[in-house]
């Protein structure tokens, strides 16, 4: 059995930590494996930090949401747009891409909030705000 | 027709379902009071959720009161039949 330290990678957004996997260093662009998040890795004292690509674009958002729905084999509808309109709207007024259809501004909140990275889709058949719905 | 009544819509600025309800009651020329809870100020904002939670038990938008009839939720077949559209 190995007795090597596994490493891992702090995402910002979910605020959990990921495997860094072979191959990756300084720089690199990588997709949190949980919440579909495009990250720049970069080394700190403390271990690996993801820095978020594209911060507080449209460009950011919507790649995390497709990333996180192709990750979990999710699919959108029509509400999608109206919906990305909302986290745009929730990033201008409150400062992150927080869920559009709730009152709360807290990190377990960011899209795709804790209750869907946690299964509410695979439960409910969608997420709280009807973005991701699992395929029929 | 309900809009002898008076029509209120609680919604989070954000929010697409509470849009919808709102943009089908302009295209249905309905008068209306709308409410977006989240740009009230803390004090107002507290006073309003406190209203809505009383009335239907939950923080979810859009609350739609037209009357003494209330619902939680963008329901287009709902508000045809309240407003007799």
């Amino acid at each position: 059995m190995s007795d090597a330290k596994v490493e891992r990678v702090y995402c910002p957004v979910c605020l959990a930590k990921f495997k860094y996997s072979e191959g990756w260093s300084e720089g690199s662009v990588v997709v949190c494996p949980i919440c579909g998040e495009r990250l720049t890795l970069r080394k700190t004292a403390d271990g690996w930090i993801g820095d978020r690509v594209d911060r507080g674009t449209e460009k950011e958002i919507r790649s995390r949401i497709d990333g996180f729905a192709e990750i979990r084999g999710y699919v959108f509808n029509d509400v999608k747009e109206d919906i990305v309109e909302g986290l745009l709207g929730k990033y201008k007024r409150f400062g992150d891409f927080y869920c559009p259809c709730r009152m709360e501004h807290v990190p377990e909140y960011q899209c795709p909030c804790k209750p869907t990275r946690g299964g509410d889709v695979e439960k409910n058949g969608k997420c709280h705000c009807g973005l991701f719905w699992k395929k029929a | 027709m309900a809009e002898k009544h008076k029509i209120v819509v609680y919604a989070l600025s954000t929010c697409p379902y509470c849009k919808r309800t709102k943009r089908f009651l302009d295209d249905h020329k309905v008068a209306y009071e709308h409410i977006d809870v989240d740009l009230l100020d803390d004090s107002k904002q507290d006073e309003v959720l406190d209203k809505v939670e009383k009335l239907t038990g939950m923080r979810s938008f859009p609350v739609v009161v037209i009357g003494t009839e209330h619902w939680v939720g963008h329901d287009e077949q709902r508000l045809k039949k309240a407003l007799n559209l």
